[in-house]
């Protein structure tokens, strides 16, 4: 995938979530983005995303100009996969039916083809057996698993995963990462925000580390993590490396 | 339960039903050589067409108010602030004001000049149809807050979902809002409903004959008492009983699935 985000400014009433943010890659399969909390890595994974709009700067995705305009944004969404840290499933559908509603209202396949996409879905992460239950009835790395199922069945574009293990215990986490990384080893276009730095790394081929609505840095694991170039950057790892 | 309360459960049930019979024997024991049935069945056809009258004003209402219900919920969302304020502002008039009142200057002050004349043109009742619309309003302002009690609910990640996955801004009400929503106000409509439909008595003061006011009528002409008023009190029970029943088993059936 392509990238091209140009001096972007996002604001939520006086707090500015992105400040002047640029970001050029020109081409990267699995962009990671690390950073403190607060630091604008969700606003950044939201605006690519589709989910939000900038208030100044522009925005380009492969071929894919983001501009605000509610039926563009809709279908470019349509094209890509998106989860939540948490509660991403609908609780009132089976983990079936949240897979196949979206195939069949929004992707406009017949119920007998969407029940076989989501067959397919489920049955590529060994999740056929829980099908029929309510999200209430699964655990939350099952739910997180459903919940990239549901966001891979139509074979998106780029699949956002916005921080999708931090509500989660170590246990979990390993199954949802295990199912992430396989994604990625298939080929899939992912960006995601963690805090899994160990995950980041073996995962990458683009970190980019977001602070204050910036990117400090952006480049391949290996060099990022092995040697910071910033300031803030190096401080930012050496906490979170320290255990 | 303890021995002791259920010793204590036993006692108070067998006071209770002591005091109820003590109550009921000094009653019937003023009236009972009073009361005469036949009285009331000499008005069973005016009270048979009462009670259907309210009954078909009650559905009736029950489907105005959704209608104006999702009207005012829509109102309050709307990008127009015009609009959300117009809406707030009938809301609040309407919860802050009596039936009475609006049923009394709806129908002298506000429609009866505008509708009375073309309606009866069409030969229909112009008191039964602006008494329902008043209702349909009266029931879709409360019914209105109570929906947007129940969207507001929902958080927010289940909206950012729904949009995720490529649903436009109908498709989200209709497959992830809604379902959520209405399970959690239901209790809360099945109250509004029973409400409605008693309430459907107090059309009685622009002369709808219905089941309220054709009792009051008999039993003001033959001096009935309790012949009138305990007929009156079961037909309300036979339409309440079921909404209630309604909505206790849906509650349940919601509940369990979640």
């Amino acid at each position: 995938m392509k990238l091209e985000v140009d001096r972007v400014t996002k604001r939520y009433g006086a707090t500015t979530a992105l400040d002047e943010l640029s970001l050029n890659l020109a081409s990267a399969r699995v962009l990671v983005l690390i950073g403190p909390s607060g630091g604008g890595k969700s606003t950044l994974l939201r605006l690519l995303g589709g989910l939000e709009t900038a208030d100044a700067g522009t925005v380009q995705v492969n071929e894919h100009r983001l501009v605000a305009n509610p039926a563009a944004l809709q279908a470019y969404r349509r094209q890509n996969g998106f989860l939540f840290q948490a509660f991403n499933l609908f609780p009132h559908l089976s983990a079936r039916r949240n897979i196949t509603l979206p195939l069949e209202k929004v992707h406009g396949h017949p119920p007998a083809k969407a029940r076989e996409l989501a067959e397919q879905a489920l049955g590529r992460f060994g999740l056929l057996k829980h099908a029929e239950k309510l999200p209430a009835q699964l655990s939350g790395g099952q739910q997180q698993r459903v919940g990239i199922a549901r966001a891979v069945a139509f074979s998106p574009e780029i699949l956002f995963l916005d921080e999708p293990t931090s509500a989660l215990d170590p246990e979990m986490t390993a199954e949802v990462l295990e199912l992430i990384q396989e994604l990625a080893e298939a080929g899939q276009d992912i960006i995601l925000s963690t805090h899994e730095m160990g995950f980041a790394r073996a995962v990458a081929d683009q970190v980019a580390f977001v602070a204050a609505g910036k990117i400090e840095e952006c480049r391949p694991p290996a060099e990022l993590f092995e040697a910071p170039a910033s300031a803030i950057c190096q401080r930012f790892l050496s906490k979170v490396m320290r255990y | 339960m303890t021995r002791r309360q259920q010793i204590a459960n036993i006692l108070v049930a067998v006071a209770m039903a002591a005091g109820f019979a003590w109550l009921c024997v000094t009653i019937f024991g003023r009236i009972g050589n009073r009361t005469n049935w036949a009285k009331a069945w000499e008005y069973r056809e005016s009270l048979w067409a009462g009670w259907k009258l309210t009954l078909v004003l009650s559905l009736a209402s029950l489907l105005g108010s959704v209608v104006f219900g999702m009207l005012f919920l829509l109102g309050q969302r709307s990008p127009l602030p015009v609009i959300r304020k117009t809406c707030r502002g009938f809301l609040e008039f309407v919860r802050d004001t009596p039936l009475l009142v609006h049923l009394l200057f709806g129908y002298f002050v506000i429609f009866a000049p505008l509708l009375s004349r073309p309606l009866a043109g069409w030969g229909l009742e112009d008191k039964i149809i602006i008494g329902g619309l008043l209702l349909s309003l009266f029931g879709g302002a409360y019914l209105g807050e109570i929906l947007r009690g129940g969207v507001d609910s929902i958080p927010k990640t289940q909206w950012d979902s729904a949009r995720a996955v490529g649903f436009n801004p109908v498709q989200v009400y209709r497959y992830v809002i809604f379902p959520q929503a209405l399970r959690r106000v239901l209790p809360a409509i099945a109250g509004l409903f029973v409400s409605l439909i008693k309430d459907s008595s107090l059309l009685s003061v622009i002369g709808v004959s219905e089941y309220f006011y054709n009792t009051k009528n008999f039993i003001s002409r033959s001096y009935a008492g309790l012949e009138g008023y305990l007929p009156l009190a079961i037909g309300y029970l036979i339409l309440t009983l079921p909404v209630a029943w309604l909505s206790h088993w849906l509650e349940k059936r919601f509940r369990d699935e979640t």
